[in-house]
């Protein structure tokens, strides 16, 4: 048992790591921009101190500019603190679609890089009680290897349900020449802390997730129990 | 000095762009690597300043497409990242490898160190 908690801690820790550079990369990026319009700003005031013609659309519209990426960044920001919340209660009601939504915003830019869109398909809220961290973990996993076998449609469509006390979440739009391996090492681990079902749909183009309603009998509740 | 800015943020690079020509050089600018391909083909830039990360095609993958076409083009790369594996690649596969936000002095810098001018 406590070679299971300590492999958990371990890939608690590496995914906070994770997610920590993918949002610090966004921030960087919002303030790159953020500087350059302001330097131009400034240059343009200078340019007009020596006698060019300022004109009011291009001030108005570097103006917008600076506020648009200051609601973008506080838009990542109070992401960042919604998941940094995730670790507040090992265990406790989840909203799948808000699990699903905040792990989609934090890989924009692996989904940006590979062209692909990720899109939440519309359904009726779908809260289970399980472990928000760990749970967001694997779905990041998910995410990932998704994008990764991408078809030609270039968009991977995450949905979800509930039924008979059982949550499915199902990534679709995966090629079926290249699904690839699923789960691999990481991901059944992450499975069993959840006590979580993977399994692919080849021909469907889609993997799949299971989840129970309540979790019962994972190294997540002993580790909660020790506490 | 023609200088071409390639990153998929268009209000970054075209800001730096406008602000590299109010101080004299020739900038050009594009959002994806298809586009910089394109322009590259038509102009014969001294230097290119890369983005690592852009959909599709990474910054390093552009750059040796760019010296098939321009051959004695120099390149820079730009990152928001700044992990020690990107700082590893981006400066073995360019003259330098710059980390955002950074100040347009230090660009400017860079590009004339690059360019031994």
């Amino acid at each position: 048992m406590e070679k299971e908690i300590g492999k958990m801690c371990a890939e608690g820790f590496s995914f906070f790591g994770i997610s920590n550079r993918l949002i610090s990369h966004e921030l960087k990026n919002i303030l790159a921009i953020i500087s350059e319009t302001l330097g131009l700003l400034e240059e343009l005031v200078e340019l007009s101190e020596a006698g060019t013609q300022l004109k009011p659309g291009k001030l108005r519209s570097l103006s917008a500019s600076v506020i648009e990426e200051v609601e973008r960044a506080n838009a990542i920001i109070r992401n960042m603190n919604t998941f940094a919340h995730s670790v507040d209660e090992f265990i406790r009601e989840v909203d799948l679609s808000q699990a699903v939504s905040l792990m989609i915003e934090l890989t924009q830019l692996d989904s940006t890089s590979k062209n692909t869109k990720l899109r939440l398909a519309d359904g009726e809220a779908c809260v289970i009680y399980t472990s928000p961290f760990f749970l967001q973990n694997l779905i990041y996993h998910a995410i990932n290897h998704s994008l990764r076998g991408a078809g030609a449609e270039n968009e991977i469509r995450v949905s979800f349900d509930l039924a008979d006390n059982v949550a499915r979440i199902v990534f679709s739009g995966i090629a079926s020449n290249r699904i690839g391996e699923f789960p691999t090492k990481k991901e059944d681990f992450l499975a069993k802390a959840l006590s979580a079902k993977l399994s692919l749909d080849v021909s469907a183009g889609e993997m799949h997730i299971v989840l129970p309603q309540r979790l019962s009998e994972s190294p997540i509740q002993a580790l909660f129990v020790q506490q | 000095m023609k200088v071409l800015l390639v990153d998929d943020e268009e209000k970054f690079v075209s800001s730096l762009a406008e602000r590299l020509w109010i101080r004299g050089f020739e900038a050009d600018w594009a959002t994806t690597c298809v586009e910089a391909l394109t322009k590259a083909q038509i102009e014969d830039y001294d230097i290119a300043v890369l983005d690592v990360k852009m959909p599709r095609m990474s910054g390093i993958e552009l750059k040796k497409m760019l010296e098939k076409i321009r051959p004695n083009m120099k390149f820079i790369f730009v990152t928001g990242h700044g992990s020690e594996e990107d700082y590893d690649i981006g400066s073995r596969e360019a003259s330098f490898y710059i980390i955002k936000p950074f100040k347009i002095e230090i660009l400017i810098e860079k590009v004339k160190q690059a360019l031994n001018i």
